[in-house]
């Protein structure tokens, strides 16, 4: 049997794959939306995967740096080698700066850590170019993306600072770039007050103490021993919260991801509803534009299945080279998005079935369409 | 001449609307036309002619009567069938005032389109479908697109279509309507050659005086919807 639906999109092949490469790029950003949420879901876990640590303490009734303010005495890191089975303990810092560049700010959360201690924060797989921080101060790694090369020098506060590293894909959860100094570097950032400030202060009988706090405190547990078991020993004691990595992460990925996704879910249904209805239209439009045909063909007798199956193929067509193009599209452009876009080929097939439900679904009117043409109508002109 | 009945119809009926809008279109037309001949239906435009061409074709619903395509009782009151669109396959073709060829297939898909469609094996269909095409002398364009030929060619495509299924019937809807005064007597010697080879019944729908003397009978329908079919023009 000769197929209707091929020999038409090649009698109009222009038209069908201008239309297809018009739907494919919604299917692109339809992809590319998907990847913008997957690389969010990357970029919240790259400090933690970084970092590997078992045991994140923070702030009493707080769920820590990465959801809210959260301030504990770095002394705490040592104090935490009194519970049995801890094995490492470092203080570390989380802040949001602005980095002066040229007439602009680039934002940045900079990471404070013990360039002494047992956990560093900087991934040597990241690190492209430079060091890791020698120096007690003045030193900055910084990631590609602020546009800072080595020895650059960064004024952040009363202080110049000099880069001397450069990572790739550091990024914190909200897709800003990681910036990594000092421990010591950091809290003066954070906490230290102008010297006017600290004499006003003063002045008012308030003692500047917190110079020495740090956002979190994270620790390793040597192997054998149960990590719950020493997160509950430590909130006990301590008069901490206590998060596992795994904990961290739900805080991560969840409650700080999760109203991104529900946002670029709710985004993409609506890209797919409006790519369906166009897939309809556009059928629609096809199919009245061959109305006199199928009249013809319903008056000399061919079955209702066979123009059905005509404008079925066409619209399942449509819908498979609209993702393909959509495919490619995204391809194309996914590197030139600000936040980083993760493109998996799970999601590709999980749009595809979408597509060939939602294109199923858009033959309905042009189905409608050809049961209601009328044979007579071929007869009389 | 009289071969045997392609179409009989007894007492055929078509009234449109309801009480005093009640319009008698076809009041009680019975007429016999058989295989071999060519049938000129004329009238006055509004008559009726398309609805008579309609009912035969079973494309449109006769308010009463009987009719027969062949040896088969297709209507009596009601169709005999659920699937009209079965007996148009199997017994009827149509050619129609334009081509109206399927655009996006070539000449030789037109024609076999049907063919295949009835599960008739495309090997066998292609053969049938290039000797209509001869026996038409345009079996050279079989691979071109409609587009790409004359009216003149397009309407003997259309033929060639219609006799693709080997019908008993051909119903044409003004064949020449598109056509010059050349083409017409063309296309209707054409159609009168292929009643007698193909022993095939045809009617077709003119307004053209100058074909009615190629046609063997004529079918008019008179005022007040009754048929009246002659062979001799001047009765008309």
């Amino acid at each position: 049997m000769i197929n209707l639906a091929i020999k038409d999109i090649k009698h109009s092949l222009v038209k069908f794959v201008v239309t297809a490469m018009g739907v494919g790029m919604l299917f692109g950003i339809v992809l590319i939306m998907i990847g913008v949420y997957r690389g969010m879901q990357v970029e919240a876990e790259v400090l933690l995967n970084d970092l590997k640590a078992d045991l994140w303490i923070v702030q009493e009734d707080t769920l820590g740096p990465f959801a809210e303010s959260s301030r504990v005495h770095r002394d705490l890191k040592d104090i935490l080698f009194a519970i049995n089975g801890i094995d490492k303990s470092e203080a570390i810092t989380f802040q949001n700066i602005q980095l002066p560049k040229k007439d602009k700010k680039i934002r940045v959360v900079a990471v404070g850590y013990d360039i002494y201690g047992a956990i560093n924060p900087i991934n040597p797989e990241r690190l492209m170019q430079g060091r890791e921080i020698k120096s007690d101060h003045y030193e900055i790694v910084v990631d590609d993306k602020t546009g800072f090369g080595l020895n650059d020098e960064i004024k952040l506060g009363r202080n110049i600072y000099k880069v001397v590293g450069i990572t790739h894909k550091a990024v914190s959860n909200s897709g800003d770039s990681l910036v990594f100094m000092s421990l010591k570097d950091a809290q003066e950032l954070q906490f230290l007050y102008s010297n006017k400030e600290i004499q006003n202060n003063e002045a008012r009988g308030i003692k500047n103490s917190e110079s020495d706090m740090v956002n979190a405190i994270i620790a390793t547990v040597k192997k054998g021993y149960d990590i719950d078991k020493i997160a509950k020993d430590i909130k006990k004691w301590q008069h901490k919260s206590v998060y596992t990595d795994g904990e961290q992460r739900e805080i991560l990925t969840k409650n700080l991801v999760e109203k991104s996704q529900k946002q670029i879910g709710l985004f993409t249904a609506i890209l797919i509803m409006v790519s369906t209805i166009i897939i309809a239209l556009i059928i629609y439009t096809m199919t009245l534009e061959k109305m006199k045909s199928i009249a013809i063909m319903k008056l000399i007798g061919l079955s209702n299945i066979v123009i059905i199956k005509m404008v079925v193929e066409e619209t399942l067509l449509l819908g498979v080279f609209a993702f393909l193009f959509g495919n490619i599209f995204s391809h194309l452009i996914y590197d030139i998005f600000p936040k980083f876009v993760v493109l998996l080929i799970g999601d590709a097939w999980m749009l595809f079935g979408v597509v060939l439900i939602s294109s199923v679904l858009s033959s309905f009117i042009g189905i409608n369409k050809v049961l209601k043409a009328d044979p007579a109508s071929a007869i009389g002109g | 001449m009289q071969g045997q009945v392609a179409i009989k119809a007894q007492n055929l009926v078509k009234y449109f609307g309801k009480d005093e809008n009640l319009v008698k279109v076809i009041d009680g037309a019975s007429f016999e036309i058989y295989k071999g001949e060519v049938v000129a239906l004329i009238a006055p435009s509004g008559a009726g002619k398309t609805t008579l061409l309609m009912m035969i074709g079973c494309v449109l619903d006769p308010t009463s009567g009987k009719m027969w395509l062949g040896e088969d009782m297709v209507y009596d009151n009601r169709w005999l069938t659920r699937d009209t669109r079965k007996i148009r396959r199997q017994k009827i073709g149509f050619i129609f005032q334009a081509h109206y060829l399927i655009p996006f297939l070539n000449i030789l898909e037109n024609v076999t389109l049907l063919p295949l469609a009835s599960g008739i094996d495309e090997k066998i269909a292609n053969q049938k479908a290039m000797e209509l095409l001869s026996y038409l002398d345009i079996a050279d364009k079989a691979k071109s697109m409609s587009s790409q030929l004359s009216g003149g060619q397009n309407q003997r495509v259309a033929i060639a279509r219609a006799l693709a299924n080997n019908p008993q019937i051909i119903l044409a809807d003004e064949p020449t309507a598109a056509l010059d005064a050349k083409r017409s007597i063309s296309v209707i010697e054409m159609l009168k050659k292929i009643a007698k080879e193909q022993n095939v019944a045809i009617i077709t729908v003119t307004h053209d005086e100058r074909i009615l003397p190629y046609c063997d009978r004529i079918m008019k329908i008179q005022n007040r919807g009754t048929v009246f079919v002659s062979t001799d023009l001047a009765v008309l």
